[in-house]
C-alpha cells in the first residue's frame, strides 16, 4: 500500500549502475542507517534526507534516515558512537553534538573526536540577527546604543539555550558591550512568531530558518555572521562590515563510529562529495541558505577539533551548563 | 466574490486525477495510522517525506494534509472502541465515547465522530479560505502573559468540571503539570528530575503516559471484571444515530466547531486546548450535562468537531505567516522547502495553485474521509464482538510496538509499563487520569509562557492584570474557582451534574 | 466511622509525591521572580500539590465510608518479596552477561523477575502478567528481533487469562495469527526500523 518500498526498490535499480563501476568492494551489503539526531522537518533533517537519497543511489543500497532527537542532539550521536564500525550506521554530526555539547554537558557519553570516524562536512549556514520591521535601529551600532539607553536592556530571542544562535548573542554582548537580555524559546518557529508579533524586537536565528521571512519582508535583517555577504542576500551586511568582529557558522556533516575501515571512509567521502557537487543538491542547499563545503575526512576531523576548542571559552562565558 | 473565484480555481487544481488520487492515498494512510496506537502522523509523514520529492509541491502537500486529518479521524476510532488515545485530542473522546461503546452505542459514537468532524471540517475550510489573514492578527495579539492565563484558565476549568471529587482532580492536574516539567529546562538547559537518564531529557513521552494510564490499565481492569466484558459481546445496538441522539449532538457540534476554529489558530497550545475546551463547555452548557460520565453523545460530538476544526485552522499560521503551529505543520514546512517553496505571507500571491488547491483539497479530503469511514463503522463495531480474550493480546502487542516506534527506543515501553501500574492504582483510588493528562500537556507550555512573561516584564506580576486578554481569562478562572469553593454553590453544581 | 479509605490513600500519595518532588527540587536553583531558575515552577507546583493532598486527606475523614479492596496476606507479602527479588535480579544482571549492561537490559530483567514473582499472588496476577509480557518484549526486541519478542509477549500475556492456560493450542493459534498480522502491518506496510529476526543487527 505504501509506495515507500517501491521507491526504495526503484532507487536500488538506478543505483545498480554505479555499483558495477565500484565492483572492487562488496561494501555495503545491507541498507545503511543514517541517524539524524533532530526531529523531522528541520533544516538538518531536510538536508540529510536530500543527501541520503543521492548517496543511496550511488552506493547501491538505500540509505535510510532514522530520526533520533533528544538531549541537544547528543542522544543520537551517543547511539552511533556505540554502534559497530561496519559503515552501516552513520550519524549527522553537527555543531550542537560535536562542538558545543562537549563544553556544555558535564557528563557526555562520548568524546567528539576519539569515539567517531569523521567522514565529510555537508553544509555550513551562518547565523543572522533579524528584527521586527518597526524596530528603530538600522544597524548594529544603533542597536548597541539603544540597548545602553534602555534601563532594562534590549530583549533578544533565540531558538534555545546553548544553541550557537544563543551563544552569538552572548558574544555580541561581550564584544560590543551591548546590554542584551536573552529570551530563550523552544525552537526557532515560536521565537520568530514573537518577533513578527513584536513581543521581542530582535532575534538571533540561523539563515535557513529565517530566509523565508526575510524574503517575505516579515522581518528585517540586521547582520549576517558570515565572513562575507551571502550570495542569496547581497543587501544584508555582515557583522564585520559593521565593526563587530564576529563570525558564527553552524554546520553539519556525516560521521560514523570510531574505527571505520579507511576504504569505507574514503568511499563514503568520495560519494558524499559527488552528491554535493550535483547541480540539484547545490541548488537546494543554496535555497536553504547554506554553503556547500566539501572536505576530506582528515580535514573534517581537524575542522571539528578546531570547533571544539573555539566554543569551549564561549560556552564557559555564557554560564550555560548541563549536569 | 473574489473568494469564490479563488475557490473555484482551487477546486480545479484539487480535482485533477493525480491530486485526487494522492488525497485518497493520504486519507487512507492517515486513517490506518490513526487507528494504530502510538504511530502518529509525525512519524508517518517523516517516513513518507522522501516519496513527495518526486511529486509536484501541490500534490505532495495535499497528500501530507490528507494523512494529518485522516489520523485525527482514525485516532477517535481506537479511543472509542478500546479506550486507547493515540493523540492528545483523542484523550477527551475516550471519556464519553468509550462509555458509549460500553453501553452498546459504539456505532452511534463512531458515526457522531465522523459526522461532526465532517461538519466542522467544512466550516473550518470556509473560515480558512475567507478570513485566514484576518485571524492571523488575532493569534499575533496573544502575548506570553495571555497564553499563560489562557492555559491556567483551561486547567482550572478542567479540574472544576472533572468527575468525582474536585479537590482530587485538581491534585491530579497539578501532578500532571509536575510530570510535564521532567526533562531539560528550556531556559537554562538544566536537567530536572531526570535521574541521569538521557531519554528523560526531552521529557516523559506523551504516548507512554497516555497508553499506560488508559490503554494498558484498561486491559488489566477489563480482565479483572469478566462481567464487564460480556456486555461488549452481547449488546452492539443499532449502528446509526437515533433521531434523539441526532437532536442532542447537533448543538454540541456547532459549539465545538466554534471553539475549535478559534483555538486552532493559536500556535502551540491551541489545538491541544480545543477538544478539552469543547468538552468543558459541553459539560457546562449542555441540556444533558447530568449524563456526562455515563456516555453522553454531546461529549463526543463537541470535542470531535472541535479537534477537526482546529486541525484545519492550524494551517492558517502556516499559510499566512509560514509559522508551523505544531510538529506536523513543521514537517509541512519541510516538505515545501524541499520543493523550493518558502511558506510565508507571500505564498498566496506567489503560489495561488498551491494555496487554493490545498484549501479545496481540505474539503475534498473531508468528504473522502466520510466516505471511507462511514461504511467501515460496521466493521469496527464487529471488532468489539471478538471475544476479549482474543482481543487483549492484540491490543497489548500493538501498544508495545507503538510505544517503541515513537523514538525507536525500548525506554518508552518501560515507561508505559510504569504508567500502566500507576494508572491501575489511580483507578483503585478513584483518582481521575484525564485531568492529569491535561496538566501534563499544558504544564510545560504554561511554565514557558510564565517565565517569558516575567522576563519581559522584568519581574512585574502586574503584567497579567494590565493586559486585557490576560485579565479577562484570569477573571473567568477566579469566578469558576469561587463558584467551586463557596459550599452552597458547590452543592448546587453537584446536584446539577448528578441529578 | 465515615473514613474514606480511598481518599486517605490518595491524599497520602499526593503528599508523598510532592514531598519527594520538593526534596529533589533542592538541586535546582530557584532564581528570582524576574529570571526564574529551573526550580521555581516545580517549587510552586509541588507546594500546590502538597496543599491539595492535605485537603484531600482532611476531607477523607468526613465523606466516607469508601473502603479499599481487601488484600490477602499473600498479596501483601508477595508484593514485598517481588520488590526484593526484582531489585536483586536487576542489580545482579550486569554480572550475568554483558548484554544487560546496555539498553536498560538489567532494568528489564529485574522488572520481569519482580512481576513474575508477583504473579504468584492471585490478587496481583493480571497486572503482573501483563506487565511481565511487556518487559519480555523490551528485553528480546533488539537482539531477538520482532517475531521472537512478540511471541514471548503474547505467550506471557495469555497466562493472565484462565481460559488460555487451559488451551495451549489456542494460544499458539493466536500467536501465529498476531505475528503474521504484525509482520504485514509494521514490516511490510509501515516499514518501521526494527530487527525482524534474531541476530539481524
Amino acid at each position: 500500500m505504501l509506495p515507500r518500498r517501491a521507491w526504495l526498490a526503484g532507487g536500488a535499480v538506478i543505483a545498480a549502475l554505479p555499483a558495477i563501476a565500484h565492483a572492487e568492494t562488496s561494501w555495503p551489503a545491507q541498507p545503511i542507517r543514517l541517524v539524524v539526531p533532530f526531529a523531522p522537518g528541520g533544516t538538518t533533517d531536510l538536508a540529510a534526507r536530500l543527501v541520503a537519497q543521492g548517496l543511496g543511489a550511488r552506493l547501491g543500497q538505500p540509505v535510510v534516515v532514522e530520526n533520533k532527537p533528544g538531549a541537544g542532539s547528543t542522544l543520537g550521536a551517543a547511539q552511533v558512537a556505540q554502534a559497530a564500525p561496519d559503515g552501516l550506521t552513520l550519524v549527522v554530526s553537527n555543531i550542537a553534538s560535536h562542538a558545543i555539547a562537549p563544553s556544555l554537558y558535564r557528563e557526555l557519553r562520548y568524546h567528539p573526536l576519539r569515539d567517531f570516524t569523521h567522514i565529510a562536512l555537508l553544509i555550513e549556514t551562518p547565523s543572522v540577527f533579524v528584527a521586527n520591521p518597526h524596530f528603530a535601529p538600522r544597524g548594529l551600532a544603533e542597536v548597541v546604543r539603544l540597548s545602553r539607553e534602555q534601563p532594562r536592556g534590549l530583549d533578544v530571542a533565540s531558538s534555545g539555550s546553548g544553541s550557537s544562535n544563543h551563544l552569538l548573542i552572548v558574544q555580541f554582548g561581550q564584544v560590543t558591550g551591548a546590554r542584551v537580555n536573552h529570551v530563550p524559546y523552544r525552537g526557532a518557529g515560536p521565537a520568530m512568531t514573537d518577533v513578527i508579533a513584536d513581543v521581542v524586537p530582535m532575534m538571533s536565528d540561523s539563515l535557513p530558518s529565517a530566509s523565508g521571512h526575510l524574503r517575505g519582508g516579515a522581518v528585517r535583517g540586521m547582520a549576517v555572521a558570515s565572513a562575507a555577504r551571502h550570495p542569496g542576500f547581497p543587501a544584508l551586511p555582515t557583522f564585520r562590515e559593521q565593526g563587530v568582529d564576529l563570525v558564527s557558522n553552524s554546520w553539519f556533516g556525516i560521521s560514523g563510529p570510531a574505527g571505520l575501515p579507511p576504504a569505507v571512509t574514503g568511499r563514503l567521502n568520495r560519494e558524499i562529495n559527488a552528491v554535493l557537487a550535483e547541480p540539484a543538491t547545490q541548488r537546494r542547499f543554496a535555497e536553504l541558505g547554506g554553503l556547500v563545503s566539501p572536505l576530506s575526512p582528515a580535514a573534517y576531523a581537524e575542522f571539528i577539533a578546531g570547533e571544539v576548542a573555539r566554543w569551549a571559552p564561549i560556552v564557559q562565558a555564557s554560564g550555560a551548563r548541563v549536569e | 466574490m473574489d473568494i469564490l473565484g479563488n475557490l473555484a480555481h482551487g477546486f480545479s487544481v484539487a480535482l485533477s486525477v493525480n491530486n485526487l488520487l494522492f488525497a485518497l492515498i493520504g486519507a487512507l494512510i492517515g486513517t490506518a495510522i490513526g487507528v494504530l496506537p502510538g504511530i502518529g502522523p509525525v512519524a508517518t509523514i517523516s517516513l513518507l517525506l522522501p516519496i513527495t520529492f518526486g511529486q509536484p509541491a501541490t500534490t505532495a502537500i495535499i497528500m501530507l494534509a490528507g494523512i494529518y486529518y485522516g489520523a485525527q479521524y482514525g485516532g477517535s476510532t481506537t479511543a472509542i472502541l478500546l479506550n486507547l488515545p493515540g493523540e492528545i485530542s483523542s484523550v477527551v473522546t475516550t471519556l464519553e465515547g468509550y462509555k458509549m461503546a460500553r453501553n452498546g452505542r459504539a456505532g452511534a459514537a463512531l458515526a457522531t465522530s465522523a459526522l461532526s468532524s465532517f461538519f466542522a471540517g467544512t466550516v473550518a475550510t470556509i473560515v480558512v479560505a475567507g478570513s485566514g489573514p484576518l485571524l492571523t492578527s488575532v493569534a499575533l495579539s496573544f502575548g506570553p502573559a495571555d497564553y499563560f492565563s489562557l492555559m491556567l484558565l483551561g486547567l482550572i476549568i478542567s479540574a472544576v468540571l472533572a468527575q468525582g471529587s474536585v479537590v482530587k482532580s485538581i491534585g491530579m492536574v497539578v501532578f500532571g503539570v509536575a510530570l510535564g516539567l521532567v526533562g531539560t529546562d528550556v531556559q537554562t538547559g538544566q536537567q530536572r528530575f531526570t535521574f541521569g537518564i538521557p531519554e528523560l531529557s526531552d521529557g516523559i513521552s506523551f504516548v507512554a503516559l497516555a497508553m499506560g494510564m488508559f490503554g494498558i490499565a484498561e486491559i488489566i481492569l477489563n480482565l479483572e471484571k469478566p462481567e464487564a466484558r460480556s456486555v461488549l459481546k452481547t449488546e452492539v445496538g443499532s449502528l446509526w444515530l437515533t433521531r434523539e441522539e441526532l437532536r442532542r449532538a447537533t448543538p454540541s457540534t456547532l459549539r465545538g466547531t466554534m471553539v475549535g476554529t478559534v483555538l486552532g489558530i493559536l500556535p502551540g497550545g491551541g489545538a491541544a486546548l480545543s477538544s478539552f475546551g469543547s468538552y468543558m463547555m459541553e459539560r457546562k452548557v449542555s441540556k444533558n450535562r447530568h449524563l456526562f460520565g455515563t456516555g453522553a453523545i454531546e461529549g463526543v460530538a463537541g470535542p470531535e468537531a472541535a479537534n477537526n476544526a482546529a486541525a484545519q485552522t492550524s494551517f492558517i499560521p502556516l499559510l499566512t505567516l509560514g509559522i508551523p503551529a505544531n510538529a506536523v505543520m513543521a514537517l509541512m514546512v519541510g516538505a515545501l522547502i524541499i520543493q523550493g517553496i518558502q511558506p510565508g505571507p507571500r505564498m498566496v500571491e506567489a503560489q495561488p495553485d498551491l494555496f487554493w488547491g490545498l484549501i479545496a483539497s481540505m474539503w475534498i479530503g473531508n468528504v473522502m474521509l466520510l466516505i471511507i469511514n462511514l461504511p467501515m463503522i460496521g466493521m469496527w463495531v464487529k471488532l468489539l464482538q471478538v471475544p476479549y480474550k482474543f482481543l487483549y493480546p492484540a491490543i497489548l502487542v500493538f501498544c508495545c510496538i507503538g510505544a517503541y516506534s515513537v523514538n525507536n527506543n525500548v525506554f518508552d515501553v518501560y515507561s508505559t509499563i510504569i504508567f500502566a501500574v500507576f494508572g491501575y492504582m489511580c483507578n483503585k483510588l478513584k483518582l481521575e487520569p484525564a485531568p492529569m493528562l491535561i496538566g501534563f500537556v499544558l504544564g510545560p507550555m504554561m511554565e514557558e509562557h510564565l517565565r517569558r512573561a516575567m522576563l519581559l516584564s522584568r519581574g512585574d506580576v502586574m503584567v497579567f492584570i494590565e493586559r486585557p486578554i490576560s485579565a479577562s481569562m484570569l477573571a473567568i478562572g477566579a469566578i469558576a474557582l469561587a463558584a467551586m469553593l463557596l459550599p452552597n454553590l458547590r452543592k448546587g453544581k453537584e446536584a446539577a451534574l448528578t441529578g | 466511622m465515615k473514613i474514606n479509605a480511598k481518599d486517605v490513600a490518595s491524599g497520602v500519595l499526593l503528599i508523598l509525591i510532592a514531598a519527594t518532588g520538593l526534596w529533589l527540587n533542592g538541586d535546582h536553583s530557584l532564581g528570582s521572580a524576574r529570571r526564574m531558575g529551573p526550580g521555581y515552577m516545580p517549587m510552586l507546583v509541588f507546594w500546590a500539590q502538597m496543599g491539595l493532598g492535605t485537603i484531600v486527606l482532611a476531607l477523607a475523614f468526613f465523606n466516607g465510608p469508601d473502603p479499599l479492596e481487601k488484600w490477602t496476606g499473600l498479596d501483601a507479602s508477595m508484593l514485598i518479596i517481588s520488590i526484593i527479588v526484582g531489585t536483586a535480579v536487576g542489580l545482579a544482571a550486569p554480572y550475568l552477561s554483558s548484554f544487560f549492561e546496555s539498553s536498560y537490559g538489567s532494568l528489564g530483567l529485574g522488572m520481569l523477575a519482580g512481576f513474575l514473582v508477583l504473579a504468584y499472588a492471585a490478587g496481583w496476577r493480571l497486572l503482573a502478567f501483563i506487565c511481565a509480557a511487556m518487559c519480555a518484549f523490551c528485553l528480546l526486541l533488539e537482539k531477538g528481533g520482532l517475531m521472537l519478542s512478540l511471541a514471548a509477549t503474547i505467550g506471557i500475556a495469555c497466562l493472565a487469562e484462565p481460559e488460555h492456560r487451559a488451551r495451549p493450542l489456542g494460544v499458539l493459534g493466536i500467536t501465529i495469527f498476531l505475528l503474521a498480522m504484525c509482520w504485514w502491518i509494521f514490516i511490510k506496510q509501515l516499514d518501521i526500523r526494527v530487527a525482524v529476526w534474531p541476530l539481524q543487527y
